[in-house]
């Protein structure tokens, strides 16, 4: 069993709105998000799709989801878009603190650590995201994590997943994911999992997102999907 | 096993006379078995819940000098969620929001000149526009000539009144050619039936309406109609979840239906709005890498 049961499938005691008889997950698909992240060889890619939306109804087209912490250091954040934008406030601000006071950027496992507590320090009324971390650590070594909306980190060789998409997603990263790719190859075989992905779900889509990292440049690109 | 039969409020069952020659099943009114439960009522209310969310769809239609336009989405997404009456058995969740298929046929020929659009639940759409069919044939066997449009929607509509508050989710559009002209009604599960000039009907149908009221005029050519119909559905399925794939259109004229067109509406996005590089958007992204 590949995935680890994450907490927030056991929610049954949240109230959230008049959702009480829906079971946990309706809060996480208010907004509608898909977001994956694959290791290759000394580079890895983070991607997102591109719509906000208000259940059905989409607000927007171009909506951010993945947030750059520092060169070589990116935070992908699903679930409620207040608490995503509000997070990765919080943790830009503690990253500017840090590298004031270290005067170096974080590594990611640091900087995973550090989300995975402040996600925890409100474990009773939480901030409802699910983060995916990505980065570059020692020896430009690829490090990827997602955890869950309370701060469980479940680190990853190949590839993490998270969002209203995540179960075609992990289908589809498990079938088209090969180790060890160069970053071309990476960068086509990510946008082809999450388009074909978040055209299977209502709620995500409307275009991606792709940021391709390596030791040596960042590519940003935006990729062209079915806009229904 | 108790079954409820509706054969009272049935006015067009024929004589019986040669029954046997004739098959009971076609001509009694469908009649369902119920389940054998402690609480019916606390199941039914449970059953009409499962249903309700699943209206994901955007059909419309309007009547213009050149007959009758008919258009709709083909996304089906899975409606149905944790149905507590069966709580105790066992615990199923299915995805609201999946997108079961793209290339779902929602616009149903009834027969070759009436057309239904199908909004809600799948199985209700099919099963009943069906029935109505058999009925629309069996009329006009038995009177020698084709039923109005009127007098097919008051059939759909007094049947699904019958089971009214039993679950079945049933939002069309009947649309037809006949004697007196075009015709158009739209009947849905709670029995009401509403003749109209312009309907759109689903999850996607405020989008829809948006556009088809800004651009409607009575006088349209049949192409400047389908192009109308056709951009609804589009905008219907850039704004809404729950709408998407194929954008088909069908004209029902004098001489019956016709489908003019199928078209998938991300290459439509594309084709409305095509991609621009502009220099302005290079500048802006190598200032923020530096």
């Amino acid at each position: 069993m590949r995935r680890k049961a994450l907490a927030f499938d056991h929610f049954l005691h949240l109230n959230v709105g008049k959702c009480s008889n829906f079971g946990s997950g309706v809060i996480f698909e208010y907004n509608g998000s898909a977001l994956v992240a694959m290791v290759g060889k000394n580079c890895f890619a983070i991607a997102s799709d591109r719509r906000l939306g208000v259940q059905l109804q989409t607000i927007a087209t171009d909506f951010q989801k993945i947030y750059r912490i520092h060169h070589t250091l990116f935070i992908g954040l699903a679930g409620l878009a207040t608490d995503t934008q509000t997070l990765y406030q919080r943790l830009v601000f503690r990253h500017k603190l840090y590298h004031l006071r270290e005067e170096r950027d974080m590594k990611p496992e640091t900087f995973a650590s550090l989300v995975s507590a402040v996600l925890y320090e409100k474990r009773f009324g939480p901030y409802f995201c699910q983060p995916v971390i990505a980065g570059l650590g020692d020896d430009d070594k690829p490090f990827i994590c997602t955890m869950d909306s309370i701060g469980a980190k479940e680190l990853a060789k190949d590839f993490v997943v998270a969002g209203t998409a995540s179960e075609s997603l992990y289908g589809a990263c498990e079938s088209m994911f090969k180790p060890d790719m160069e970053a071309e190859e990476l960068f086509e075989t990510i946008s082809q999992a999450l388009i074909s992905s978040v055209d299977r779900d209502c709620l995500s889509g409307w275009g991606g997102h792709v940021y391709l990292v390596t030791p040596t440049e960042v590519t940003e690109r935006i990729l062209k999907g079915r806009m229904d | 096993m108790m079954k409820i039969d509706f054969s009272g409020l049935d006015p067009s069952l024929p004589v019986k006379g040669n029954a046997e020659d004739l098959d009971d099943e076609i001509l009694a009114a469908p009649s369902f078995k119920l389940p054998v439960t402690v609480d019916f009522d606390g199941f039914q209310k449970a059953a009409v819940q499962m249903v309700k969310p699943a209206k994901g769809t955007t059909t419309l239609a309007f009547i213009f000098k050149h007959g009758v336009m008919v258009a709709a989405d083909s996304r089906a997404s899975m409606g149905g969620y944790i149905c507590k009456a069966l709580l105790i058995l066992n615990l199923y969740k299915i995805n609201l929001y999946l997108a079961a298929s793209q290339s779902v046929k929602k616009i149903i020929e009834i027969n070759p000149y009436m057309l239904g659009t199908m909004a809600g639940g799948a199985a209700d759409c099919q099963f009943w526009h069906r029935n109505l069919g058999i009925k629309c044939r069996l009329h006009e066997l038995a009177n020698k000539r084709r039923i109005s449009v009127a007098g097919a929607s008051k059939l759909l509509a007094n049947i699904l009144y019958s089971y009214r508050g039993m679950g079945l989710s049933v939002g069309t559009m009947i649309a037809g050619y006949d004697e007196s002209g075009a015709g158009l009604y739209y009947v849905d599960s709670e029995g009401g039936r509403l003749k109209g000039t312009r309907f759109s009907v689903g999850s996607g149908s405020p989008y829809a309406y948006g556009v088809l009221d800004s651009g409607y005029s009575f006088d349209l050519s049949v192409e400047d109609a389908a192009e109308l119909a056709r951009r609804a559905i589009y905008h219907a399925t850039f704004r809404d979840g729950a709408s998407g794939g194929v954008a088909s259109v069908y004209h029902v004229g004098p001489g019956g239906w016709k489908k003019l067109s199928g078209d998938d509406v991300g290459e439509m996005h594309y084709s409305y709005y095509p991609i621009e590089p502009t220099t302005v958007e290079q500048e802006m992204a190598d200032v923020r890498i530096a």
